[in-house]
């Protein structure tokens, strides 16, 4: 399974910070999923439930309150006001 | 020498006092330091993004970014709860009072009983508080009801430094374009920055607020342990014109004795 490395930051500190397989949110304009090899590119977030798969198949769920997520080459950060972990 | 003995007794439990200030700020510092470096993190992150927005002439219309012609400051201003910290607040007020005409928000109990306005702890400001600040002040920017915001707030330097500054969040400067954005926003830069300012707004309340927080800290025990060491001091000198003067009590008891009994 490919993994790309991940960060969940919030003014607090990081939520999350580690490998993952995929992370399924809300985008602007509707669902996505952010696998590794994504194309590089920047979304506003929707507020509400998002996903997350680990490598060793667990799932995390978790609620966030907007904010932007940013895809590049090497790695994937998603930056939000605040996180709850399901 | 009873003034004497009542005068070491006041500058010990002074001491005691700077003594537990001291710890308890001690005992907060490394909490404040790494809630500090998480807000600079995440501010740092974001500025980096809204960097690469700001540079494409798409967004050099966005209402973020347009230069206005008047100068209504609203002016974030954010003090300590509480005092014994040296000159912590007072640099902060000092510098505040060169921008008369700015609307203040003051966070901090110390800043709120300045400027009015509900008592809102500096301690305890949450990412929550900030986001709801933001999205109020962004929309109220949007709208005009102000053309510059600012945040005032102390920066670490160091353990032993710390100083006023005030940081200009909005409006956004447009960067100059480094050329190749390989980036792809969706769905557009324009929309993108929109959304993503009142987020960047948060991120840059919370990193100050966090900051200001870690220098207060910081100033509150350097404050205290030169108070303690000052208390020490005058403790000292006390207790030897004490010992000196009762010395000189017990022999003058003495002389008189010898003299009674030659006498």
């Amino acid at each position: 399974m490919h993994t790309f490395p991940l960060t969940v930051s919030t003014p607090d500190g990081h939520a999350f910070q580690g490998d993952a397989i995929q992370l399924d949110l809300r985008g602007i304009e509707g669902d996505l999923a952010v696998l590794a090899g994504h194309t590089p590119f920047i979304t506003p977030v929707q507020p509400g439930k998002f996903h997350l798969f680990l490598p060793d198949d667990t799932m995390k769920t978790g609620r966030l309150s907007g904010g932007l997520l940013t895809v590049n080459t090497d790695a994937v950060t998603l930056l939000t006001d605040t996180v709850e972990w399901e | 020498m009873k003034n004497l003995r009542s005068r070491i007794r006041s500058a010990n439990s002074t001491l005691q006092l700077t003594k537990a200030m001291g710890l308890v700020a001690s005992s907060k510092i490394r909490r404040a330091l790494t809630a500090m470096t998480n807000g600079r993190e995440y501010a740092a992150a974001f500025e980096e993004a809204i960097r690469l927005l700001t540079a494409s002439p798409d967004c050099a219309r966005s209402p973020y970014m347009m230069p206005r012609e008047t100068d209504r400051t609203r002016l974030i201003v954010i003090a300590g709860d509480r005092g014994m910290a040296g000159g912590y607040n007072a640099n902060l007020f000092r510098l505040a009072a060169t921008f008369p005409d700015a609307q203040k928000l003051p966070i901090g109990k110390r800043a709120c009983d300045r400027f009015g306005g509900e008592l809102i702890s500096s301690e305890h400001f949450s990412a929550a508080d900030a986001s709801e600040w933001a999205k109020k002040l962004c929309e109220d920017f949007v709208k005009g009801e102000y053309d510059r915001l600012g945040i005032l707030h102390t920066r670490y330097v160091s353990m032993m430094t710390q100083e006023p500054v005030v940081s200009w969040i909005l409006p956004l400067t447009a960067e100059k374009s480094s050329g190749s954005t390989a980036v792809l926003f969706e769905p557009g830069e324009r929309e993108v920055l929109d959304t993503a300012v009142p987020s960047y707004v948060t991120g840059q309340i919370m990193a100050a607020v966090r900051e200001s927080f870690a220098c207060e800290v910081a100033a509150r025990r350097t404050a205290m342990d030169a108070a303690g060491k000052n208390a020490q001091q005058m403790i000292d000198e006390l207790q030897l014109a004490y010992n000196r003067a009762r010395q000189g009590a017990i022999t003058q008891e003495i002389t008189e004795i010898v003299a009674g009994g030659n006498a």
